[in-house]
């Protein structure tokens, strides 16, 4: 067997994860396009500034998880033995620190502007000739940027379900959440509109809640990639059954007296440890080796998986909490 | 994306219903009632004889009055104290020669630019009043073919 194994993606995943590649890529420069055209309307709007940040913001997952697709498979070396595939952990971490810094200098500052009461000057713009309002450039911006963010999220759920891949699913729901922060933007400049000032910092400040709470999900997820929790429902918190079927399969070696499982994700794959009470030691060592390759076909994600013999075990089930 | 058309229609349909509307009625106030102008003399901007307020500014303050049918009160003061009274609502418009990187923003608001030299050359106007610094943008934007004659008249 190889000790340090390289992760090879089937044909069909592998046209998945090119996919998903490409959709980040369209996400960067969607976002990008809207970023640019929110940056020549921005003016004096905090709830516009909040807006725009958010949406530059955006752009950081999408990046994260292309580094991390490019970096995950390279094959493990000496200083990594492991192999590269939590480099998507990492890219989750910086997307939290990111964002829930943000988060808080932005609400900070709509909350100042709100208890000072300073209002927010919006002027007129001059395009193609005519003078109008720059609240409906703003306004239009703002519903580009919704639409973008809601295009990519649509086109890169699915993908996220098809790959088990919590990165993206996590970046698709914030693309998606950004209707939330445009539409909480567009009517705070509909409020100023109408004369009602504190619309403007009042929307900013919501929105700057709704970037803190993407921040918060995302530490939740680093924290649970920290303690080597066991496999996860997409996009629900519910353990799967994987380590259970993974046992099952063992116990059906005739030469498996008993088996415990544990299992953890490890970036995009599962890893884990199987230790089996022998039977019989005739030709141990061949048999384990076995059992570990035909193992990974249990679930395509599973991974350099140990198989350890034992001549006991105490208990063959985590304890339960509660 | 269906809301779009929807949204550019409301938009358009807005300007056309008097929006946006300030936050505390200045134009409603001005019109045909008094515009009270903070002035800072600086020529060929602003040149104040005492009596009267003249300079590329003091027309343009002017043309604003008339177009909402206004009489004017000049206030005379340090620029602090003026930008303070922006800040206040005690006063409507400032004129004083600024440029668009005066250390007022938070103050006051500041238009956009009537007359582009080494400088920008704005107004400022409480911030927050959104109905009104469109109304003086519109005028200032009517009279811009205008500025560089009237400086240069105003420079004799």
């Amino acid at each position: 067997m190889n000790p340090f194994p390289v992760y090879v993606f089937q044909p069909e995943l592998a046209h998945e994860r090119e996919r998903a590649r490409r959709l980040s890529w369209l996400s960067i420069w969607l976002l990008m396009s809207a970023a640019l055209l929110m940056a020549f309307t921005v003016g004096n709007s905090q709830t516009m500034k909040t807006a725009w940040v958010s949406d530059v913001l955006s752009l950081v997952p999408p990046i994260a998880l292309l580094i991390a697709m490019r970096v995950e498979l390279h094959p493990p070396t000496e200083r990594f033995p492991y192999g590269y595939t939590r480099a998507i952990s990492i890219s989750f971490l910086v997307t939290a620190a990111v964002l829930s810094l943000f988060g808080l200098m932005l609400f900070i500052d709509a909350a100042l502007k709100l208890f000072r009461g300073e209002r927010p000057p919006i002027g007129t713009v001059v395009i193609f000739g005519r003078q109008i309002w720059a609240g409906w450039t703003m306004i239009a911006a703002l519903a580009y940027s919704l639409s973008c963010g809601f295009l990519v999220g649509r086109l890169k759920l699915p993908v996220a379900h098809k790959l088990q891949d919590r990165a993206l699913a996590a970046d698709a729901k914030m693309n998606h959440d950004e209707w939330m922060s445009e539409g909480a933007a567009i009517l705070g400049l509909l409020l100023v509109a109408f004369g009602y000032w504190w619309g403007d910092a009042g929307s900013a400040a919501i929105i700057s809640l709704n970037i803190m709470r993407d921040a918060w999900e995302t530490i939740q997820q680093v924290i649970a990639d920290l303690m080597d929790e066991a496999p996860n429902v997409l996009d629900r918190h519910q353990l799967e059954d994987l380590p259970q079927r993974v046992r099952e399969a063992v116990k059906r070696y005739d030469w498996v007296a008993e088996a415990a499982v544990r299992l953890r994700e490890h970036g995009h794959l599962i890893t884990g440890d199987i230790f089996v009470v022998p039977r019989e030691h005739t030709d141990l060592p061949a048999r384990v080796e076995r059992v570990a390759q035909e193992l990974a076909t249990v679930d395509w994600r599973l991974h350099s998986l140990t198989v350890m013999p034992v001549a006991t075990l105490d208990q063959t089930t985590p304890a339960h909490p509660g | 994306m269906t809301i779009i058309p929807y949204l550019v229609g409301a938009c358009l349909l807005a300007t056309g219903c008097g929006l946006p509307k300030d936050a505390s009625g200045t134009v409603e106030r001005v019109r045909g009632g008094v515009l009270r102008v903070g002035v800072i003399h600086n020529p060929p901007f602003v040149i104040d004889t005492g009596t009267a307020v003249r300079g590329v500014e003091g027309t343009l303050a002017d043309a604003i009055a008339q177009d909402l049918g206004a009489r004017i009160e000049f206030r005379r003061g340090p620029e602090h104290v003026l930008m303070r009274a922006l800040h206040t609502r005690e006063l409507d418009l400032v004129i004083g020669g600024l440029d668009a990187k005066v250390p007022w923003v938070k103050e006051a608001a500041l238009t956009r630019p009537y007359y582009t030299d080494e400088k920008a050359h704005v107004l400022a106007v409480p911030p927050g009043e959104n109905a009104w610094l469109v109304k003086v943008e519109r005028v200032l934007r009517q009279h811009e073919p205008r500025v560089g004659q009237l400086i240069a008249e105003s420079a004799q």
